[in-house]
Formats: structure tokens, sequence, C-alpha cells
């Protein structure tokens, strides 16, 4: 069964800050649906609250059918549905095995047995190219591949529905390439669906098949990648009112 | 567990046991004032391995473990004194009253990290004083007075086998997919939630476990002494004891809490039969801790595994 995420009129303030206003979209195991907007828009707060990391002011957040807003953090994973953190949060005393191991013990497949779950591990890692650093600790590894690990560990948990915040920020150009083709070859061989937030835009436009649009908590847009970066809404988020009657 | 997984718990776990069964073999011959250190030792590490669990393993710094030490010593000094148990049946209690506390607080405190927690401890600690005082059956702020311990061997081989279930459980709980859960609590809280983990739980058992066994060991401490008494049995410098034992030692390890408890224990013991220096003894403890926590953090057992790699393996 193709398992569906559905967020529908889902609001969060914190005091005066109203961070999401009514947002709602769906996503289906499966297919890859880019999230973006500007800084401080909401998409990082919109995962949080996904993923049971905080609660919704108001709204209704669903797997197949069954609410879960509200649950904590540690019981949406087991239901499926695990997150990366935009900073990374490695367990730094562990090594990237062990790292993903956890996610593999506890998440949503919850092996048991620890040699498996190490076993685990170490394909996860190959898939995501940190095969080299499986036994490294991690608080040696750089930005970028703490990023990976990240990636690693919810695909460790086995979740089907990936909230991806910024993985693929800070890279060069050469190593984008890498990581966006490493990325849509996982995505095709473990086939989850994921909610990518992206500020690079030639990432989300690539790996994703329909794109969500928000700007100060509210959605602006929603289409195909190509039907986003046309929208004169989309264009006016990011570059200014100007841009939009600038001649190109 | 079979044969083969308890041959290979590994070089410490073997050494700790040995230790202990040398120790237990032994104890008929020691002659009797040794015996009294042997025992004041062994209590000690009892207490340095209940704030182990909870401190040095999930990394939540407890400044108030002494509240489930003097609790298990009244425990225990009610259970024998006016209930008329037998003593071992009182530090049963007294674990009884530890675990219950440490749920209790845990439920509570728990939810505060660093050193919120820290500090939410400390003053549970010194309000349970000032509750203690208060209470008649607990005699009323001047405490609980027992007749002398007869059978010290009996008092020492509890306390013996306290600490050898401690340290196997200490050795369990590492080990299993329970100390990954453990150690991803320690490394990042909010990681650990957002893979799978119910870390309010876990901290929570964990919690319980470390009250019970200082429960217990308090229970010991109060038959050992004959009585439980409000200033003495709240002192905070107990949980300042216990937390320079574990940092001397080494925090989070298997073999560090006894080491350190023998580093802490037995210099301040000749302290105080020095009366020029027995005022200074927490002055020279504080400092010692401070120059540990700074300049050598992982304590005796993590300095010895990080510098001399044929420990790495074999010291946990
Ligand atoms: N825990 C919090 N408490 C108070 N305000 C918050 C909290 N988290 C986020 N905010 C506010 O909510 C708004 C949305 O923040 P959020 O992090 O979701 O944005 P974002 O779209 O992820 O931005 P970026 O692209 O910079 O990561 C911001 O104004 C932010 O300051
Ligand atoms: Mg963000």
């Amino acid at each position: 069964m193709t398992r569906v995420l559905e967020v529908s009129q889902v609001h969060k303030y914190f005091g005066g800050v109203r961070a999401v206003q009514g947002v709602s979209l769906a996503v289906q195991e499966g297919n890859v649906i880019g999230l973006i907007g500007p800084n401080g828009s909401g998409k990082s707060t919109l995962l949080n609250l996904i993923a049971g990391v905080m609660k919704p002011t108001k709204g209704r957040i669903s797997l197949d059918g069954q609410r879960i807003d509200g649950w904590p953090a540690h019981r949406i994973v087991e239901q499926g549905i695990a997150k990366t953190h935009q900073i990374p949060k490695p367990f730094l005393a562990m090594t990237c095995r062990e790292n993903v191991a956890v996610a593999a013990m506890f998440g949503s497949n919850k092996q048991k047995d620890q040699s498996e779950a190490l076993e685990t591990a170490g394909r996860v890692l190959t898939l995501v190219g940190l095969e080299g650093k499986a036994d490294s600790i991690s608080s040696n590894l750089t930005v970028q591949e703490r990023k990976r690990l990240e990636f690693a560990r919810v695909l460790g948990t086995g979740a089907r529905i990936l909230l991806l915040d910024e993985i693929f920020a800070g890279l060069s150009p050469e190593e984008l390439r890498d990581a966006i083709g490493m990325f849509t070859q996982v995505q095709k061989e473990v086939g989850f669906g994921a909610l990518v937030v992206e500020h690079v835009m030639r990432a989300v436009l690539t790996v994703s098949g329909h794109v969500v649009v928000i700007e100060e908590g509210t959605k602006i847009a929603d289409g195909s990648p190509r039907e986003v970066v046309e929208n004169p809404a989309v264009i006016e988020a990011y570059l200014g009112a100007e841009a939009v009657h600038a001649p190109t | 567990m079979n044969l083969r997984s308890i041959l290979s718990v590994g070089p410490t776990l073997w050494g700790i046991g040995i230790f202990l069964v040398i120790l237990g073999g032994s104890a008929p011959w020691i002659p009797g004032f040794l015996l009294t250190l042997v025992t004041g030792l062994l209590i000690w590490a009892t207490l340095a391995y209940s704030l182990n669990l909870i401190t040095g393993l999930v990394g939540y710094v407890s400044f108030g473990h002494v509240v489930f030490m003097a609790f298990g010593g009244y425990a225990l000094a009610f259970g024998v004194g006016a209930l008329n148990l037998h003593p071992v049946v009182g530090v049963a209690l007294g674990a009884a009253v530890g675990l219950a506390l440490a749920l209790g607080i845990g439920l509570v405190t728990l939810r505060f990290r660093g050193v919120y927690f820290a500090i939410a401890t400390l003053v549970i600690a010194v309000a349970a004083l000032y509750i203690v005082l208060d209470i008649e059956e607990l005699g009323d702020g001047k405490g609980i007075i027992l007749n002398p311990a007869v059978e010290p061997l009996s008092v020492f081989y509890t306390i013996l086998v306290t600490l050898a279930i401690e340290v196997g459980v200490t050795y369990a709980i590492t080990h299993g997919r329970i100390g990954y859960g453990i150690r991803s609590i320690k490394g990042d809280e909010d990681a650990a939630n957002t893979l799978g983990i119910n870390a309010a739980r876990i901290k929570l058992f964990v919690y319980a476990l470390s009250g019970l066994f200082a429960g217990a060991a308090g229970g010991v401490y109060a038959w050992n002494v004959s009585g439980a008494f409000p200033y003495s049995s709240f002192s905070l410098t107990f949980s300042l004891q216990m937390l320079a034992m574990i940092v001397i030692g080494g925090m989070g390890t298997l073999l560090g809490p006894l080491i350190g408890t023998v580093a802490v224990y037995l210099p301040s013991q000749v302290f105080l039969t020095i009366p020029l220096l027995s005022g200074l003894q927490f002055t020279v403890i504080g400092l010692v801790v401070i120059i540990i926590a700074l300049f050598v953090p992982g304590g005796i057992v993590g300095t010895l595994r990080k510098y001399i790699p044929e420990f790495r393996g074999m010291l946990e």
C-alpha cells in the first residue's frame, strides 16, 4: 500500500510570530515534493510540525487517513516519517555506522538485533557514498559529510516518507551534481516519498516532480517545477516586485 | 544468556568480578578495622556507580543524588527500628524507596536539560532535608538511632552483592540495544527523539535504577553507622563526593567509578585521621575535580584509553 502524508490548514504561532499560516500539501510514497520559500518563510517549522518536534497551533496532519499531529517525535518515526536536521546533529561520539545503526534499531523498522542493524547501516552508508567513512567517528566529518550522514540516518530508519531540510546546501557545483545524482539513484532504489526543503533551485527543480512555494507561512504557489518558476508571485517573492516586470 | 556470551563479557567486567569474588572470599579473615574500611569503600562505590548511571551514561548531571541515599537510610532505620525488620530487608526497603522517589522526581525534573536539571535536583535535595526535619515518625529532626550492627560481615556481604548486581546492570544496559539509545540521548537528545528513541522513557528508566541503587547503598550506610540523622544524611558533600568519584575515575565507563572511589575514598580516610587536615578534605577533592574536569576530561579510565592503545580494547 502506498502511504500518503496529508497536511491540511496547518498553523504554527510562536507568540506573535505566525511562522506557518494555513498550509496544506500532500506527499505520497514514491513522489518527491519540493518545498521552497525565502528565508524565514516557515519551511523548517512545517517539517518540525510534521515530524512531531513541535505541535501545530491549528490544523490537521494525517498519515493514511490517521491523525498524527501532536504525537511525540519518536512515534512519528515509528509510523514511517523521518526528518533530517537543517543543522546536522550527528551523535559525535559514535562512528557513522553506529549513527545509522541507531536509526535502524529505533526507527520505523525497529531492528532489534544489533548486528543486523549494523549491517543495514553499512548498506545505507554505501548508498549515500559514505562507505569510506563508516568506521570514522562522526565528529571527524566535514559539514557536507554530516549532511550525508543525516540523510543516511533517515534512510536507516526505514521510513517511507522523508522530510529533508536543506541536505544540498553549501555544495560546490560538482559536489551538487554528485549529490543530486546520488539522491535520484537512492530514491529510485528505495522508492521513498520525500518533502525536500531547499534553497538551491537547481537541486529542488531537478529532484522534485511537484513544488510547493511558501512565503511568510502561506502557500503562494503549487505546481510542476516549470510552472512554479514561471509563476509571477514566486518570482516576486524571490526577487522583489521589480523583477516581475523587468525585461528579460 | 548462554555460556558463550557470559564468557565474552570482556576483561573489564571479568576483572571487577574477580576482584569482588576475591574480596568476598577473603572477608572472614580480614581484620576488623580493614573490613570497616573496605565496607565503606564498597558503599561509596555503589553510590558512585549509581550516579554514573544517570550522569555518566545519560549525561544528566545530578547534584541531588544524596536524596536517594538519605531516604534509603531513613527507610532502613525506620524499617529496622520501628517495624523490626531484618536489616537486609531494610536495605531492600531502602532500594524500593530510592526507586519510587527517582520515578517521582524524575517524572518532573528530567524534562529539564543541562544546568536546569542539575539545579532542580539540588533544590530538591535541600528541600528534602527540611521535609524530613518535620516528620515525627522519622525522629522529628533528631534522627533515628539503631542498636549497633552486630555482624560487620553481614553488612559487608550485603553491600558486596548490591555492588556486584549494580556493575552487572551497568554492563547490561550499556551493551544492549538500549545502550545505543542511552548513548544517543547523551549525544543529542533531539536527534535521538527524531530517530525513534523514546528518550523520556529511557531517561526515567535509568534514573529509576540509579535511585534504586543509591537507596540500597544509603540503607547499608545507615545500617553500618547504626542510624539515620538528618543533617549528616542530607549533607550535600555526599553528592559532591559521588560526583568527584565518577569525574576522577571516568564518567560513563564501567571501571571508572570503582577506580574513582578508591582514588577519593582512601585518601579522604587518611585525611580524616589527621586533625589538621580533616577540615581540608573537601577543598582538596574540589580542587582535584576542577583540575581533572579541565585538563583530563575522560578521568583516569578515559585517559588510559586515550594514550595507551592496548587498553582501548580492554578497558571499558
Ligand atoms: N522555536 C521558535 N521560536 C520562535 N520563533 C521561531 C522558532 N522557530 C522558528 N521561528 C520563527 O519562525 C519563522 C520561520 O522560521 P523557519 O525556521 O521555519 O524558516 P525557514 O523557512 O526554514 O528559513 P530558512 O530558509 O532560513 O531555514 C521565522 O520568523 C523564525 O524566526
Ligand atoms: Mg529552515
